[in-house]
């Protein structure tokens, strides 16, 4: 591997959130990483080698950071069709022990790598566990994700109060006098307290993949636009809807296969990164229109399920989405007003 | 692309400084040549000016030609860092806090106009770099015309006194700082510059307010990354301080509606929408409700916030007040034909028997309106029929009709099923629905079902199947699958399978091992309630909880059926310490006391229980099983409240018992013998707990 070949996918900051639109030039390091740079060469060497012995063709000579390895669409492209095989996922699976070794390494650049392909893990395990094949290699690598986050939570649930207007805020004045005790707060728990788990209880299934997704939604700013794309149509494929243009008809169909049950441990994190989709990267067109169908389909699914809060999120989602393909108007209030006189 | 702007003939553009017009071809010709020191000079001569201000002036004229590299070359030749050094106070008056409208006296005024020229300049490169792209670099410039803005009057300027000038382009740097992070990819960085934007002084008018606030929100809703709690140093003393990203957007996002509802601002839709996506992940629907209610009328169409307002409520479990909107909302003069609002209706209807028959029309009117895209809702509207009419059969007066609607039920869910096989509720209510008929095959054959496109990942799927079995007194396989179940789930999630397990040992004369049971269970009961609060349990386990009542209640059950009055009694006590009024205590302590021949009491607890729950069967069948030995007077009471109990609980074993004594008593042999034989028949359909007990 030559080091000295300019590689225009390596950038210095090893982890450029979002940058991929950014011509911005300067070499700065960015100040939002929260990962050292990725200061461990030596564990990416060994893990580039040995996903070389796994690829069915040689990795491009460029690949020599975990930067690289995170977005080297190639690399990308051969490991998705390796996880997509119907044979994959075994316990003595290759690729699932680089994964889980890969992210056992701890090295937080090496980890996104991993993460990279969880819509992919999770989309095939959850749609494949009702045939039973063996997914003992799958279920290694989630439990690893799961034991991370529990870990780094503490094993803590995430919750939210929800604010009082009546109370004064930091971003607000109240009337009101201030009552400092018991302050009356909603409090709602997105995400429970976490168990340790060693084997993937069926019933847990759903939460050990909601959990994962839950760090995946964390690095989510920096996973690159095809694992966002992969994620919305596994979303597709849970939700058992898809619609089809037809003869310039509109039709939806009833997906044959990969419908799951989609408990609320599930489609929390699900809605939080399909938000992101639409909301969060409007810069990638095709990563709001992947999310765009995945919401419609999981909309028709919530009406299905009568799921009140589920047609609440994704219809809001939809119409938030449907508000930003229609601009109204383009008001930029930082911009110079034109005018033919100038004066200081 | 702004520059296209410019192409409505020829322009003249003048210059104006120190009283002076000017018109600008000459610069803009010595600029086309390339030609900067020139094209300043001549503005220097022409309008009086210095080198900074010439240059500022240059630069503008550059940006709104369109020629932004010019721009920035000329910018890049004055030392902007420098001209604001040179405005800056002497170091010594630097004293007291950094901020804040200090009412002492200006102690050393800052030419506003000077500082104004400085910083438009500062910020007219950081939106030339913007324009290249160079967005890192724009943040940075545009930063630093906050941070001299902060250095500049750090004892704040009165806002009498404020130059407009000066006040603009502070306002545009407070706004572009956040986006231009934000678009470097920067997201750290972009939140600390829009909390510095709401948190400072920076006398934004309420438009820009508002409009910082909304992206702010957005960004941290759906950012995805999460950036720790706005620093302690803004906190008021008793103030709520969010702690997470989603706490801060829905905050930010509620304060906007406010503003929108007392008048401050102009209404925009998508805040709503915002707030009903962050406000249904939280499973807080009642505040979304909250909030709906505020707005007013006109807004929304009047049936959109009806819909909105159910979905609300029967989002946190208040059906009763999601019914009632959807009545006004399917109102023939209103939306009648509205699919989510019939969806959502008749789910409702079909839980509660009494409102069934109101869910059938809902579910009849669903199906005849789920055309063209819609087509694929008829499903569900098939689903739903068939629950409402499962529903109604329960409380239909005559045999004749029920069977009509149970047959009328099966044949809608078959329905459904045929066009949506994969559908797993569906295949869960076809299960309920067979079992409650006593077709046990079929019942059994959707519960395997169930497990298997489940991938056994739902607990209540094997207590189906559990239960079943145990209606087919296969007992010992009932446990087999108990304790498969009891595997696949983690520890906290066992009690209702624990509870499951005791009664199936309990079928089998176990009473040890039932015993043992209920003792784990009870364990397993009082650590959850001693170590965790409600943070523990995903909420959707929630129904199934067993409480320590029921623990209590079953073992007392379990003694008096082994005639240990002792120990019954015991345990009966511990489950009323529990819950005072419950009729299910009442019927054990019945038993209790007709099991040690005091068969007033037992009565009188009978009737207490039914006093407190109308419709409870056991009772009405236990009054009259003690009245159908009580002599020939009693003996029409006794075969009022069995028929009575029948017709609420067709299969029930013991009524049709007691019936038959009674007709056999009254001399009736051929209608004693009828129902003898319907209980015998019934005696091999008993499942150890009511199908419709599991959700």
């Amino acid at each position: 591997m030559s080091d000295d070949t300019p590689t225009p996918t390596t950038s210095p900051d090893g982890a450029g959130a979002g940058t991929d639109t950014d011509t911005d030039t300067d070499t700065s390091e960015p100040t939002h990483s929260t990962s050292p740079p990725s200061d461990s060469p030596s564990k990416t060497q060994s893990a580039i080698q040995s996903l070389s012995s796994i690829l069915p063709s040689t990795p491009p000579p460029s690949l020599s950071s975990a930067f690289s390895l995170l977005h080297d669409p190639e690399v990308a492209a051969q490991i998705s069709s390796l996880l997509r095989h119907p044979n994959s996922g075994a316990g003595e699976n290759n690729l699932c022990r680089w994964l889980y070794d890969t992210f056992q390494s701890g090295d937080p650049d090496l980890q996104l790598v991993v993460l990279r392909f969880l819509p992919i893990i999770a989309g095939i395990y959850l749609s494949r566990v009702t045939i039973r094949k063996p997914l003992a290699g799958f279920e290694a690598v989630l439990l690893a994700l799961y034991a991370h986050e529990t870990t780094s939570r503490s094993g803590q649930p995430i919750t939210v109060s929800v604010p009082d207007l009546s109370h004064p805020s930091v971003y607000h004045e109240s009337n009101e006098p201030i009552k400092n005790n018991a302050t009356e707060l909603n409090l709602a728990v997105l995400s429970p307290t976490l168990e340790p788990h060693g084997t993937v209880r069926s019933t847990k299934r759903a939460r050990i993949v909601g959990v994962a997704l839950e760090l995946y939604y964390s690095k989510i700013s920096q996973m690159p636009v095809g694992s966002k794309i992969d994620f919305c149509e596994f979303c597709v494929v849970w939700s058992g809807h898809v619609y089809e243009e037809n003869d310039g008809e509109e039709r939806e169909r009833m997906g044959k296969e990969g419908r799951i049950p989609l408990p609320w441990e599930l489609l929390t994190p699900v809605l939080r990164i399909l938000g992101h989709c639409i909301m969060g990267a409007r810069e990638k067109k095709e990563v709001f229109e992947a999310a765009w169908a995945a919401c419609r389909s999981l909309h028709a699914r919530s009406m299905h399920d009568i799921n009140s809060r589920a047609i609440l999120a994704t219809g809001s989602l939809l119409r938030l989405g449907k508000m930003d393909m229609e601009p109204t108007q383009n008001f930029d209030p930082t911009k110079i007003p034109n005018s033919d006189v100038l004066s200081i | 692309m702004e520059f296209g702007e410019h192409d409505r003939g020829i322009e003249v553009r003048e210059v104006y400084a120190n009283g002076v017009w000017m018109k600008t071809t000459e610069v803009e010709a010595k600029l086309d040549e390339g030609n900067i020191q020139e094209a300043e000079s001549s503005l220097r001569e022409g309008l009086s000016l210095n080198f900074e201000e010439a240059r500022s002036l240059l630069g503008k004229l550059e940006y709104q030609r369109g020629n932004i590299e010019g721009a920035l070359r000329v910018f890049e030749g004055i030392d902007l860092q420098a001209a604001i050094q040179r405005l800056q106070p002497p170091i010594a008056e630097k004293v007291t806090s950094r901020r804040g409208r200090s009412h002492s006296e200006p102690l050393h005024a800052v030419s506003q106009h000077a500082a104004s020229l400085v910083l438009e300049a500062i910020y007219l490169k950081a939106k030339s770099l913007q324009k290249l792209g160079r967005l890192s670099e724009a943040a940075r410039e545009c930063k630093s015309v906050l941070d001299a803005v902060e250095r500049l009057f750090y004892q704040g300027i009165p806002d009498v006194q404020v130059d407009n000038k000066l006040q603009e382009t502070v306002s545009q740097a407070v706004e572009l700082l956040p986006e231009l992070w934000k678009q470097a990819g920067h997201y750290h960085d972009a939140i600390s510059a829009y909390r510095c934007a709401l948190l400072s002084q920076w006398n934004l008018d309420n438009d820009c307010c508002t409009r910082i606030q909304k992206r702010f929100a957005v960004l941290l809703l759906y950012g995805g990354v999460e950036a720790g709690p706005p620093s302690l140093a803004v906190q008021i003393d008793g103030s709520y301080i969010p702690k997470n990203n989603l706490e801060e957007a829905i905050l930010l996002l509620m304060i906007l509606m406010r503003k929108f509802i007392l008048g401050k601002t102009q209404w925009d839709p998508s805040v709503m929408e915002h707030l009903t996506f962050a406000l249904s992940l939280c499973r807080q629907t009642p505040v979304l409700a909250k909030q709906l209610e505020e707005i007013m009328p006109g807004v929304y169409h009047r049936v959109d916030r009806w819909n909105s307002l159910a979905l609300c409520y029967s989002g946190a479990g208040q059906d009763d007040a999601a019914l009632n909107l959807l009545r006004k909302s399917l109102h023939k003069h209103e939306r009648p034909n509205d699919l989510i609002a019939l969806l959502l209706a008749a789910k409702i209807c079909s839980e509660d028997s009494h409102l069934a028959a109101e869910g059938v029309v809902y579910a009849q009117r669903t199906i005849n309106n789920a055309q063209g895209i819609d087509e694929h809702i008829k499903s569900v509207g098939l689903r739903m029929l068939g629950l409402c009419l499962g529903m109604q059969a329960k409380v239909s007066s005559s045999d004749f009709e029920r069977s009509r609607l149970q047959s009328e039920a099966l044949k809608s869910l078959g329905g459904a099923i045929a066009l949506d096989c994969n559908n797993t509720d569906l295949i869960f209510e076809l299960g309920i629905q067979y079992a409650e008929h006593r077709n046990l095959n079929a019942a059994l054959r959707y519960a395997k079902k169930f497990i298997d496109v489940t991938g056994g990942s739902i607990l209540k799927g094997w207590r189906l199947l559990a239960v079943v079995l145990s209606a087919q007194q296969r007992f010992s396989e009932a446990e087999v699958v108990t304790d498969a179940a009891i595997d696949e789930t983690s520890k906290w999630e066992q009690g209702p399978l624990l509870r499951l397990k005791a009664k199936l040992k309990l079928s089998q004369s176990l009473h040890m091992d039932a015993i043992e049971t209920y003792r784990h269970l009870l364990a397993l009961v009082q650590a959850q309630r001693k170590s965790f609060g409600p943070l523990r349990i995903f909420p959707q386990f929630e129904d199934d909880k067993v409480n320590e009542f029921e623990i209590w209640h079953g073992l007392a059950n379990l003694y008096s059926s082994l005639s240990h009055w002792k120990d019954a009694e015991i345990c009966l006590g511990k489950a009323r310490e529990l819950k005072q009024y419950s009729y299910e205590a009442l019927h054990t302590e019945g038993i209790l006391r007709e099991g040690r021949g005091q068969i007033r009491e037992a009565l009188a607890a009978y009737i207490d229980a039914l006093l407190l729950e109308p419709y409870y069967v056991p009772c009405k069948v236990l009054i009259g099983g003690v009245l159908s030995n009580r002599g020939l007077k009693v003996l029409p009471v006794a075969r009022s409240l069995l028929s009575d109990a029948l017709r609420i609980d067709p299969t029930n074993r013991k009524a049709w018992y007691y019936l038959g004594i009674v007709h056999r008593n009254d001399g009736r042999i051929a209608d004693a013998a009828d129902c003898f034989q319907a209980a015998s028949m019934l005696e091999e359909f008993d499942p150890i707990e009511s199908f419709s007990s599991i959700h």
